[in-house]
């Protein structure tokens, strides 16, 4: 029984530490500050993942805290770069074809976008 | 062997297979190619994974306070990931990184163009 618990808690852990290195392969090569914002979104949930597991292992709570600030604050920074960053970035892969005809009135796009938070 | 081991070992389960949904989500992320199709896939461990590990923690610790502590975690975290899902789709939509060929219908296009 516990070498069951045993396997099962470190193959967990193992899981989370391969998951963010896949994840830091994704950061480095996100065509855009987008899928950089997506990916440290995940970054948040697996720092929680393996809070978790940590806990588990050693059976404390000390750290339980810490799971509820990254749970509370972590989509700050995705926010803060789909409103401020995004607008700016424009990145020289596009994924598909058809998203020239939308590139010719990105500029209109961003003037409007930026005149309408003037409005109250 | 009681309840104390079988919660024990229900734990375990569940926190492997959260692990595991984590890994997906993120083998997701590497292999679709837009931004709406990969946060899509980032919907899986932030939401199923999330709950998963929760739970599993729930089940290994089994005390009042803890069980409270990680209730607010698995709340805020459903809230807020729904609101930074929903700017960065709307950030990808407004500069134009949605594949078109790929949409069948873009039915925000009528809007966009009014506004």
């Amino acid at each position: 029984m516990k070498l069951a618990n045993d396997i099962l808690l470190n193959g967990a852990l193992v899981l989370i530490v391969l998951a963010g290195a896949l994840l830091l392969v994704r950061i480095w090569r996100g065509p855009s500050m987008l899928d950089r914002a997506v990916s440290v979104d995940i970054a948040a949930v697996l720092i929680i993942a393996g809070i978790g597991v940590n806990a588990a292992i050693t059976r404390t709570s000390y750290y339980l805290s810490i799971m509820l600030v990254i749970a509370f604050l972590g989509f700050t920074s995705s926010v803060a770069i789909a409103r401020f960053i995004a607008a700016r970035d424009r990145p020289g892969i596009r994924p598909r074809s058809g998203v020239i005809s939308l590139k010719k009135d990105f500029k209109k796009d961003l003037m409007k976008d930026q005149g309408s938070k003037e409005r109250p | 062997m009681n309840w104390h081991d079988v919660t024990d070992l229900a734990g375990s389960i569940l926190l492997f297979a959260g692990a595991a949904v984590c890994l997906t989500g993120v083998i997701g992320m590497l292999r679709l190619p837009d931004v709406l199709t990969r946060s899509h896939a980032a919907t899986n461990p932030q939401t199923l994974g999330m709950l998963l590990i929760v739970a599993g923690v729930a089940l290994r610790l089994r005390s009042g306070v803890d069980l409270g502590t990680l209730a607010l975690v698995a709340f805020f975290q459903l809230l807020t990931s729904a609101v930074a899902a929903h700017l960065v789709a709307r950030a990808a939509y407004r500069t134009g990184q949605v594949g078109e060929v790929a949409l069948l219908r873009d039915e925000l296009a009528s809007a966009r163009d009014r506004s």
